[in-house]
């Protein structure tokens, strides 16, 4: 963090000990989302989201591999996540950083505890199951990656169809039927900013937290959460935090669905 | 090259597979000015690709010890998305590939950027291919030449970049990527219009001295159109704005 | 008639000298994206970084200091410099924001600043250094409207660092960066004033 982003920290704080928000938003409000899916023709699925001014656009592919040996009747999901260093002045070309590697874990974590994506139904016959992959790409950089990349993921996997596989063969031209989708996570996440917990931190208010807290739920169950940066957040926030995530699955769900 | 076993024929009728006349170019779409914090920026489509390229500079030089202390550097950044493929996922992490053709691209635009005006600072130009069918270093430079311009870089001349190969006897402008991996030769070509000047040229395959002096001239005409699409996406920008106020 | 014109351009068939173009065979070419006028030969960039001159006021973030030099960051490429000693009475600390003005420029790419002075609380926006020409206006009419308007103390570094105190930040936050986006529309100067007036 440069001195720029200090100044900048000083200033959120001061706007928010009079209320206000950089845009105008209500601590609870997240920006305006956006969600565009099929970009990517070559990729099985994909899907682009715009969270306010950050950028992050999803790709699926699926490769037939074998299936692991403790699910032998199963494909697999993986997932990745690159901080281009064109998104931001501060981000830097080279191996994955632990900003990006968290990243994916996190998403891939909420995904995978909600059982969203039907692991068995990828499976094709004995020592052969389909494998996805899902790469995140961020685009543009300004605070909340952890929710905008977590929309595009859902929406990319929503997005994805499966190709034919004939004869032995994988038929990457033929793409057969959509993959199938159990569940759909969605996303909230907070920053704590003297006292008080925004939703969806823009860059200016991500550089001034002092905590940080993803939740990621499908509307009746929690199922994952990630701190981070080095303060802390009391069991009420935390209780709070947890119910408007609960809250906001209904309206975030039904723009994620729309990727079909 | 791909293995000859499968090899399609890829001229039909005196026609090219999806239709092109043999110098004719697949549609082009480039949009200036389309990430916030880049200083400059472009998204190009050119026929099934599509390419982000962004540029950030002229900036205080990192690593330090890498700083000229007489010019600006540049260093350039080339890349595949692993979605990007119409066939396998592709592993991320350092290709050889696109470290060579990082290379080649800073070497062209190191022709046309007034590194002088800058001195001991650093231009970083970011090309990220986020979907790929044949021509994605032309597609690259292409689009970081508009992305250049739009961060106010100070250049002799907008660049702009175009392949020509060989089927059988035919020469080809701007090979897809069937083309491009049966064909028999492909010729990748970066050009400055305002004087012809070749600053990026590669090459394999086999050419008679008459075929590429052909390949060339087919290029620049080609370049007529790219150079046309290029500047109009940046004047666009600022139209744009202007419309919206009724504006000169 | 302004026209916009971009790198390679081909300005005049006669050599015109400038800092936005440049000479090759006995014609002049442009070398930026930029707004022509031809009749006056003269060439304003839409886009680019700030080109320091001497005297420029700039306002910048002290990042370092040893031995009474103290180390500024203005978001320019080079580095710049305040140069302290035994008879200057000012001190400094590392996170100060301090206006100064442009005393030397080394080899293009060392600022030497002198004249600092601290600018206590407030706080800091940062705009592109092609637009502070129309953020201060003709004789400042434009910043001094703002200021009016916001009641805020404002100054405006040509750098693109612009430091607010005071009175209504947002409004004052809002009408730089909205004459930063419409700059080079003409009109611009009204719709400002429409603006703050509304407030």
């Amino acid at each position: 963090m440069d001195a720029i982003d200090v100044v900048k920290s000083n200033y959120i704080r001061e706007l928010l000990s009079r209320g206000i928000r950089e845009d105008m938003r209500k601590v609870s409000d997240f920006r305006n989302i956006s969600i565009k899916s099929g970009l990517i023709q070559n990729a099985e699925g994909s899907a682009q989201v715009d969270l306010g001014n950050t950028r992050v656009l999803a790709g699926v592919k699926l490769d037939i591999g074998e299936p692991r040996e403790d699910e032998p009747n199963d494909g697999t999901v993986a997932m990745s996540a690159e901080l281009l260093p064109l998104a931001s002045a501060d981000y830097e070309s080279g191996p994955p950083s632990p900003e990006s590697i968290e990243l994916a874990r996190v998403v891939d974590r909420g995904i995978r505890a909600g059982k969203c994506v039907d692991t068995a139904d990828l499976f094709i016959e004995e020592g052969k199951a389909w494998n996805v992959y899902l790469d995140v790409y961020v685009l543009n950089y300004d605070g909340n990656l952890f929710d905008a990349s977590e929309i595009a993921a859902m929406a990319a996997l929503i997005n994805t169809k499966v190709p034919a596989y004939e004869d032995g063969k994988e038929i990457r031209e033929k793409r057969i039927k959509a993959l199938k989708i159990d569940n759909v996570v969605t996303s909230t996440t907070f920053a704590k900013i003297n006292g008080s917990l925004l939703l969806d931190p823009d860059g200016n208010e991500d550089a001034a937290a002092s905590a940080r807290m993803t939740i990621a739920t499908d509307g009746q169950f929690i199922r994952a959460m990630q701190k981070g940066l080095g303060g802390s957040f009391s069991k009420k926030e935390i209780a709070e935090m947890a119910e408007m995530s609960l809250g906001k699955h209904h309206e975030l769900k039904k723009q994620i669905e729309k990727a079909r | 090259m791909a293995s000859k076993a499968n090899k399609p024929e890829l001229i039909v009728k005196g026609k090219r597979l999806d239709g092109r006349a043999f110098d004719e170019l697949r549609p082009l779409k480039i949009e200036a000015s389309v990430l916030k914090n880049a200083d400059g920026s472009a998204y190009l489509e050119w026929g099934n690709n599509k390419v982000l390229a962004a540029v950030y500079g002229p900036m205080e030089t990192q690593p330090k010890h890498m700083a000229n202390s007489s010019r600006a550097i540049i260093k350039c950044r080339y890349a595949m998305a692993p979605f990007s493929s119409l066939s396998e996922h592709g592993r991320t992490g350092p290709n050889r590939r696109a470290t060579e053709i990082s290379k080649v691209t800073k070497e062209a635009f190191e022709n046309v950027v007034m590194l002088n005006e800058f001195p001991g600072s650093m231009i970083n130009i970011f090309i990220e291919i986020l979907q790929s069918d044949g021509g994605t270093r032309a597609a690259g430079i292409t689009a970081a030449a508009v992305a250049l311009a739009s961060a106010g870089i100070h250049m002799k001349d907008l660049i702009y970049a175009v392949s020509v190969g060989k089927v059988g006897e035919h020469l080809l402008l701007d090979l897809n990527m069937i083309e491009d991996n049966y064909s028999d030769s492909d010729m990748p070509m970066a050009i400055s219009p305002r004087n012809g000047d070749v600053v990026l040229l590669q090459m394999d395959g086999e050419y008679t001295k008459e075929e590429l002096s052909k390949a060339i001239a087919m290029a620049e005409e080609a370049g007529k159109t790219i150079s046309k699409i290029q500047k109009e996406a940046l004047r666009s920008v600022y139209k744009k704005v202007s419309d919206k106020y009724g504006g000169e | 008639m302004k026209e916009i014109i971009l790198p390679g351009d081909l300005l005049a068939e006669t050599e015109v000298r400038g800092p936005y173009s440049y000479i090759e065979n006995g014609k002049t070419y442009s070398m930026v994206l930029g707004m022509y006028e031809k009749e006056r030969g003269a060439i304003v960039p839409l886009e680019g970084v700030w080109a320091p001159r001497l005297e420029d006021t700039v306002v910048g973030i002290v990042t370092s200091s040893r031995n009474s030099v103290y180390e500024v960051d203005l978001k320019f490429h080079g580095r710049a410099l305040i140069i302290g000693g035994k008879f200057e009475r000012f001190t400094f600390n590392v996170g100060d924001v301090v206006e100064a003005t442009i005393k030397n420029i080394e080899d293009k790419k060392t600022i030497i600043l002198s004249y600092p002075r601290l600018l206590e609380g407030g706080t800091l926006i940062s705009i592109k250094a092609m637009k502070v020409p129309r953020v201060i206006g003709k004789d400042n009419t434009m910043i001094k409207q703002i200021s009016n308007s916001a009641k805020s103390l404002i100054v405006v570094g040509k750098n693109g660092l612009i430091w607010i105190k005071g009175g209504d930040i947002a409004l004052a936050t809002e009408a730089i960066l909205r004459i930063q986006d419409e700059a080079h529309v003409s009109g611009l100067t009204e719709r400002i004033k429409k603006m703050l007036e509304k407030n």
